[in-house]
Parts: C-alpha cells; structure tokens; sequence
C-alpha cells in the first residue's frame, strides 16, 4: 500500500514538472547553453578522428585503387583541405540535417542512424525507468532501516551491482536465462520479451548506483533540524519520511541520475553488442571496426546531444525541485 | 497535582556509542506550573536538550534510551502511551522550538504549509481553514500574512525564528518548549523575539521551559530557575532565590562568568576546568574538582538535596551540616 | 638559541602531527570490515600481478596455442579449465592482472596529474580563467566517458599506449571538476590568507596549503576511478578496441569465449569474476576510506 503511494508521488512529480510551474526563462537559458556545447562537441570529435592514422580516400576505393583515382577522390571529398574548412563543411551540411554518407554501405548516415536510433532509446529508456523504479524505494529503505539486515545485504548486493560488468552480466543472464532457462530469446529484436533480459543487464549497474545516493543523502537528510521539527510537530513517522525528507534527498539522487543515463548510454554499446540489439551502440562499434568515420561521428554526436538533453531535462526538474535554484533564475 | 502542566520525576536517559555509554541525565525532578515559565540553565553538555527531547519522546531510539522515570504531562502519563497517542500529543499540547533556527524549517517547502501543517494534523479543519489560520499565526508573529508563500531563504534569521514560534504555537499548546531560542540571533535580534514570547506566552495563557545558558535571557522571562549539571538539577528555586540567595557554587560561578561591566579593572572569573567526562562520571560530586569550596567527602559521596524553603534546594555537601554556611560572594 | 629549538621543536610537532594523521586514518580504515576485505582481495591482485612468472608460464601456459587441449573444463590440470584456443584460462587470469592494475594505474595517473592541475587552476584562480576552463570541460562532459574513451582508441588505434592515453583523456574532466571543488572548499580559509600576507608564491600556496588540506575527496575519487578505469579497459578489449589478442585481457577473453558459452561457460566466468573482484575490491577500499577521511564522522 504504502509503495503504491510511493510511485504515484514520484509520478505526481514528473507529471506536474512537464506541466509547468517552472519558468519560461529559465529553459530557454539553459537551451541556450546547450548550443555551443554541442558545437563544441562536434568540433572535438571531429578533431579526435581526424587524428586517425592512414588515408580515408584510400580506404573508401580499396585495394584496386590507382594513385590517379585516389587523389581525385581526395579532391571531390576536400579531404586535402585544412580541419577547419572541413568542418565548417560538416556543420554546414548538418543544419541541412545531412551527416554524410556512409564509407561502407554507401548510404546516408543520418538516415541509418534515423532508423536504429529508436531501439536504443527504447532500450535505455527502459534500463533507467526500471533502476529508477527499484533504488529509490529500497534506498529510502534502507537508509529508515539502517544497520538492519535489510540495509546490510543491500548495500553488499549494490557494491556487487557496480563492479559488475555489464557485457558480462549480459553474458551470465543469457547463460541463466536464455540457453539453460530458455525463457528469453539470447539476442536480436522481436517483442517484448527480448527487451527483458538488455534491459535488466543495463538496468543493473545504474540501479546499484543510484540506490546508494538515494540511501546516503537520505541518510544526511533523517540527521537535519527539519525533520524534528516536523517530528515536533506531530507529524507520522511515514509522512516525515514521505513528505519532508524524501523531496530533500532526491535532489542529489537526481543528479545522480543525470550521470548514470551517460553511463547507460556507454553501457549500451556494449550490451547491444552481447544481445545483438539493432541500436546505435551496435552500430558504432561495427563502423569503427569497418573504419567507416562519417558513421563513427554521428554516432557519438547523437549519444551526445542525447546525454545533453537528458541533463537539461535533470536541471529542470532540479529547479521544480528546490525552490532556492528556481529563485535564482526568476 | 493538577496545577502543574509538567512533572517530571526521575528520569534517567542513556546514550549507548561505540565508545561508551553516557549518563546523559541523571535522576532529575522538575515540573512547570500552569501559566509560569522554568528556566532550565547549564553549559552545553549538562542534559537540557535531552531532558526536552525526553518530554517529547524523540530521543534518537538506536543510541539513546530513556532508562526510568515518569513525565506527567497535563495529567497524562507520556511514559505509558503509544506512539500514536504520542504523535497526537506532539505540537498540539506540547510544542517545541528548536536551537538553529536557519536549519530548523524544511527548505522545499513554504512556510505556510509548514505552519498549516500542525494545524491540519491536529484539528479538524479544511485545507482552506488551516491556510486562513496559517495566515493569522504569521500576522500573530509579525509577519504580514501575505508572505505565505514565501520559502524559508527568503527571510532572515530573526524572520525565521518568527515563523518556527508561529509552528509551535499555531495549535496553542500548553507547554512551550524553547531550547536556547535566541542564541543564534543577533542580539536586537535576540530582544525582538524574547518580546515576542513573553507577548504570546501572556496572549495564549502557556506555560514555557526556556532552556538556555544566558542567565540574562532567564532574567527577562523565567518565573523559576532550575540548574543543571552533568545530568542533574544541582539548584532549583524561584528566580529571586536563585539570584538574590544564590546556593549552589556551581551557581556562584555561574554569575561571576558574567564580566561586571561597572568594575573594569577586576579580572574575570571564569569557572576553572572542564565538565566532567560524560563516559565517565565521576564517584561523588560532578562538580567537585572544578569547586572551589569543595570538601572531602565531595569527592566519594554524591550530595543530597537541601531545601531552604518550599521551592529553594540546592544539592551540595556544604549545607548539610550548616545551612547557613555563606558563599564567597556574599550574595546568599 | 632558544627561539631556534622552539622552532624546531614546532616543526617535529607538526611532523608528527601529519604521521599520527595518516596513522588515524589507517585505523579507522581498518574498522570498516568491508574495507579490510577490500585490502585484502586487492592485495591477493598485487600479489598475483607481481608473482605472476612464478605462479605460471607465461609462453607455455598463456600464450601457447594447444589445440588438443581446448575448452577442457576445470579439473586438476586446469584450475579454471582451457579456452578454445587450449590456453589455460587461470594462467591467462593471471597474467591478465598486470595489464588491468597497469593500465588503471596509469591511466588515473595521467587524469589526476592533467586534470587534476587544471581543476587546481580553475579553482584557485577563479574568474575568467575558471570560466574558460569549465567551458571546455562542459564539452568534455557532453559525451560519456567510455564513449569518448572508444572514439579516441578507435581514432588512434588499438594498442596498450593508446588505451592509456583514451581512459586517461577521458578522466581528465572528472578529475578537473573534483580538484576544483576541493581546492574550492579551502581556499577561502583563513590559514591560506596568512599564507599570502607572508609573500608566499602562488604555486607553493597551491603545493603546500592548498592541495595537502583538500587531499581527501581527491583521494577517494581517484580510488574509485582506478576501478572504473579496469571495467573501461576490459569493456574496450571485449569490443576490440584494446589490448589485442594473443595478450591475455580479461575483456578480450571474454570476447574470445562467447561463442562457446553454450556448453563451456566457465570460459567467460571466471574473467568475469576477476574483474568483478578487482573493481569490487577497489570499491570497498574507496568506500572505507570516505568513511575514514570524514571528519563529521570523527
């Protein structure tokens, strides 16, 4: 019972956050601020692969290739041109919403990227929704219980959570769950019974993680003045918990959550590969080891502006959450 | 005794850490009549805010542990009830205000829901009906009703104690407990908000237990006087007989801290040593190596209470055999 | 004269004063159970790095392709049993341990000494030099570390030199952020003040004051950043981005071994297992010593 009333409050939250109630100002500045992020992201990598030792022109053609051919190339591709003109070629074609074409396959890589991105949302997406769901309630627990055996082993099975590898504990549960069990397929995307066991390989570490924030601010947040003034007040030992604690020591956990999509995203290259999921995770590693650099790029441009995206919207909520930060901005 | 809010009697709370336990207090007797205040005095340390957590039954359950002892509060015994008895007793009979005041109200929430909050708990009004009278408790602390919505950063320290009093009083208590209210203000600060109680304890017909250190704050507000050292109440008595007749050394010092403001040139007389080791208190007097009247059998036994007159005793070895025995101070 | 020995005298107080610290330190330390398990596995590691040519062959047992011998399962000759290629897995563990605590090792160095000096900068001189600074990081920040870590692997090629330099870079933001809070919390405080008022230069008032009081959480960090650093270079080595084969990593032994996991799974799980002791290990340690370095908790 109490859980039910639980989730329905952190919904209550997200809902009310989308709503509004927060300023107007305030998301545009930090829209604004995201601009020159992403530029700048762009212009790293961009950087970073151009520092790729051997002849992009040469790779595109093959082995067959003349010299004559392959210097034509570099000319049509402004390979020879400096960085900067290069990239200023890029960022412009990118408005255009044109990331290139593939090296490989020969197709547009915004297109490719277009069409797998949703099954890495949809992955990631799950992963976190999961770890969210589970840690908070067991750390609030644990950290009301402390010291009791709930509290102990959690926090042993969290320590154990991070340490794990996720391309390994992908391993395991194919192991248990797809070729002794037979209960999920071991890879591939078909339904929903295939989402289960990635999803949960993802959802592990971040849970683990998050678990542990929410347990020690909670922990930090039982010992201020506040809670015995409500305590004082006559306020139920759950309400104090619910109402005047909880919203507290979410405020770290949130941010803690900002940064363990980023590392979920990083998981997600791996564990797709294991599970053979049609993302872009997957996606990525294969361009990388076929040296297809315009795929490489927008990948990882996409995984950043996804990551940025996911922490604009933590800041929001940050400033739905605590009424000092939302002075700041009004 | 029915013109007594507040009687406590024997109580004795541990504290159980890793490195010791410690006699937090120790066997105290005090009560509170109706309509008075009792000024409860002593270093950091002595007992006071555990004596009041005691009241409220909001001593921290894994260290702490209340040992024995009876609190009758308003008839009603506080050691037998239930936990949620307890809750519904807590900010509507008795209310208490806490040290920090910068720390002591919850930042995400607004103030005028923190006040209606008590109100809601404890009487059977609507949410709007508590919010009007969220408004009049503001206005009651000077506050203009206005700032309802206002989050606690955005007032000041003084602003803040205002509100936290206007929590504690919003369902007119019996028994205020204030621990050291005003330490942490400014002191115009200070005297602004000591006005205010003194107003409202007056308005609302509430008794009060002002813990505090400041002998000067006790002789603004306080009816009665009740020392306490090292977990035990060492002097008690009426505010002239504590400072007119003063009995207990402990006491004495107590008032030569005080720098005299019209003798510049004497030295100060602070009270040489430290409290006591909490982890382990000693045989006789907890006093005695810091007192300097102290006699032998101070040492290995632990002194009784000396009445000298219906509401004066003092605890302390040197009345015992005389009761007329002076002070160096001259002042009993 | 007299004045001379006082001086000595204070500085040998203050000697002291910094051992008994670190003194305390390793004692509450050694309350923590959990910590003490962690310095005990992460010593077994030690010992296994270190040791490892007498614990086992390396060209017989770890690199000698046996293909006779392939996927045994673990018995007396083979404690962890034979890989598909006939190599003996614990063998290969073994040898696998000096990569990970290298490579970690390393990697944190280079982000704690890079980054670490430009949070130090940023921090102590505040203003448009710690705007700049935090600008760039924020974009270092955009992208997830592993991420940034495979596009600079995958940019300048496999090899172990490149791995240090990815995981290291991609620290280097973290570390930033850390020394700069650190340095933050202490340099407004009056001892730094005093110090300034005597001439003291700005490098030594870094060196001396600043860095030693702020040591704690920096401390902690990098422990744990050793940690994620492991799980990085085995996460680049199952994907092949790292150590390549026939080098005994325990990511690409793992990779070596999935197709096999049908019947064989001990192939892919005692790497596994090795990685997750080592990072578990290094976790704990970090762990207790948050605990033991808080003053709150004094």
């Amino acid at each position: 019972m109490r859980i039910v009333s639980f989730y329905l409050f952190i919904l209550e939250y997200l809902f009310c956050a989308t709503i509004g109630g927060i300023v107007v100002k305030y998301i545009l500045r930090r829209l604004l601020m995201l601009l020159p992020v992403m530029i700048g992201v762009i212009f790293l990598v961009f950087f970073i692969i151009s520092l790729t030792p051997g002849d992009a022109a040469s790779m595109i053609l093959g082995d067959g290739a003349t010299e004559e051919t392959i210097r034509e190339l570099r000319i049509e591709m402004g390979f020879n041109d400096p960085l900067i003109i290069q990239y200023g070629r890029y960022m412009a074609d990118l408005l255009k919403g044109d990331m290139g074409t593939s090296y490989s396959t020969g197709r547009s890589v915004a297109g490719e990227i277009g069409q797998r991105f949703p099954n890495t949302f949809k992955l990631t997406v799950t992963a976190i929704i999961l770890s969210i769901l589970i840690s908070i309630p067991i750390g609030v627990v644990s950290a009301t219980k402390q010291y009791s055996i709930f509290d102990n082993i959690g926090m042993i099975v969290a320590l154990i959570g991070i340490s794990m590898p996720s391309f390994w504990t992908g391993l395991i549960l194919i192991i248990a769950f797809s070729l002794k069990l037979g209960w999920f397929p071991s890879g591939g995307m078909r339904g929903i019974m295939s989402l289960i066991l990635p999803a949960f390989t993802l959802a592990i570490a971040s849970t683990a993680s998050i678990t542990r924030t929410t347990r020690s601010s909670m922990l930090e947040v039982i010992r201020q003045d506040y809670i015995n003034t409500a305590k004082a007040k006559g306020v139920s030992k759950g309400k104090v918990i619910r109402k005047h604690a909880l919203k507290n020591a979410l405020i770290p956990a949130i941010t803690v959550i900002g940064l363990e999509f980023g590392v979920l995203l990083g998981g997600a290259v791996l564990t797709e590969t294991v599970f053979s999921w049609p993302g872009i995770g997957r996606l990525m590693v294969e361009s990388i080891q076929r040296k297809d650099t315009p795929m490489v790029l927008g990948c990882v441009i996409v995984f950043a502006l996804s990551f940025s995206i996911v922490n604009l919207v933590i800041d929001i909520l940050y400033a739905y959450i605590d009424p000092r930060i939302k002075a700041n901005y009004s | 005794m029915n013109n007594k809010v507040l009687a406590i009697h024997n109580l004795k709370v541990r504290y159980l850490t890793e490195d010791g336990s410690v006699e937090a207090v120790n066997g105290i007797d005090i009560s509170v009549d109706k309509r008075k205040t009792l000024g409860l005095v002593g270093e950091t340390g002595a007992g006071k805010t555990t004596t009041a957590l005691s009241i409220l039954r909001l001593i921290p359950d894994p260290p702490g542990e209340i040992l024995s002892g009876n609190i009758e509060l308003d008839g009603i015994d506080l050691m037998s009830i239930t936990e949620k008895e307890m809750e519904k007793i807590r900010g509507d009979l008795v209310s208490m205000i806490f040290q920090d005041p910068m720390t002591a109200l919850n930042p995400v929430i607004n103030i005028g829901e923190q006040i209606s909050e008590a109100i809601s708990i404890h009487q059977h009004v609507t949410p709007d009906e508590a919010k009007k009278k969220a408004k009049e408790m503001l206005e009651l602390v000077g506050i203009p009703g206005a700032r309802w919505a206002e989050y606690p950063h955005q007032f000041s320290g003084g602003m803040k104690q205002r509100v936290i009093i206007a929590i504690a009083l919003s369902c007119s208590p019996k028994l205020l407990i204030a621990d050291e209210p005003t330490t942490a203000l400014d002191v115009t600060i200070q005297a602004q908000v000591l006005e205010l109680m003194k107003e409202l304890k007056e308005k609302m017909d509430m008794s009060m237990l002002m813990i505090t250190h400041d002998l000067g704050v006790v002789a603004e507000v306080c009816d009665d006087v009740a020392i306490m050292y090292a977990g035990r109440i060492i002097e008690q008595g009426s505010l002239k007989e504590i400072f007119k007749s003063t009995k207990h050394p402990y006491t004495e010092g107590l008032f030569n801290s005080v720098p005299n403001i019209d003798d510049r040139k004497s030295e100060l007389k602070p009270i040489r040593g430290l409290m006591s080791d909490p982890y382990n208190l000693p045989v006789g007097c907890a006093f005695c190596d810091r007192c300097d009247y102290a006699l032998e059998k101070c040492k290995t036994e632990k002194p009784e209470k000396i009445y000298f007159s219906e509401t004066h005793f003092a605890e302390c070895h040197l009345y015992k055999e005389n009761i007329d025995f002076q002070l160096n101070s001259g002042k009993n | 004269m007299s004045e001379n020995t006082e001086f000595v005298k204070t500085e040998q107080l203050l000697k002291t004063k910094k051992r008994s610290q670190i003194v305390d330190v390793w004692r509450r330390l050694r309350r923590s159970n959990t910590a003490v398990i962690g310095l005990i596995l992460i010593f077994i590691f030690l010992c296994m790095a270190i040791f490892a040519p007498v614990i086992a062959n390396y060209e017989d047992d770890a690199l000698k392709m046996n293909v006779r011998e392939r996927l045994q399962s673990p018995g007396i000759g083979h404690w962890f049993g034979t890989d598909e290629l006939g190599r003996d897995i614990f063998a290969r563990i073994v040898y696998g341990t000096r990569i990970s605590l290298f490579v970690g090792i390393i990697s944190v160095s280079i982000a704690l000494t890079l980054g670490g000096t430009l949070g130090a900068i940023a921090g102590y001189y505040g203003g448009r030099i710690d705007n700049i600074i935090m600008r760039v990081l924020d974009v270092l920040l955009a992208i997830p570390t592993i991420l940034l870590a495979i596009t600079i692997v995958a940019a300048l090629g496999a090899s172990i030199l490149n791995l240090m330099i990815a995981v290291g870079v991609s620290n280097i933001p973290g570390f930033a952020r850390v020394v700069r809070a650190a340095v933050l919390s202490v340099k407004d405080q009056e001892f730094i003040e005093a110090a300034k008022a005597i001439g003291a230069r700005d490098h030594t008032i870094i060196l001396k004051h600043v860095l030693p009081n702020s040591m704690a959480p920096i401390i902690v960090f990098a422990t744990l950043k050793v940690a994620t650093a492991i799980m990085a270079t085995a996460s680049l080595s199952f994907i092949g981005l790292g150590i390549q084969p026939p080098t005994p990593e325990w990511g690409s032994m793992l990779a070596g071994g999935r197709a096999y996991i049908r019947d064989n799974m001990y192939i892919v799980l005692y790497p596994g297992l090795a990685i997750v002791l080592t990072v578990l290990s290094l976790n704990l340690i970090g762990d207790g010593l948050r605990d033991a370095l808080d003053p709150k908790l004094k």
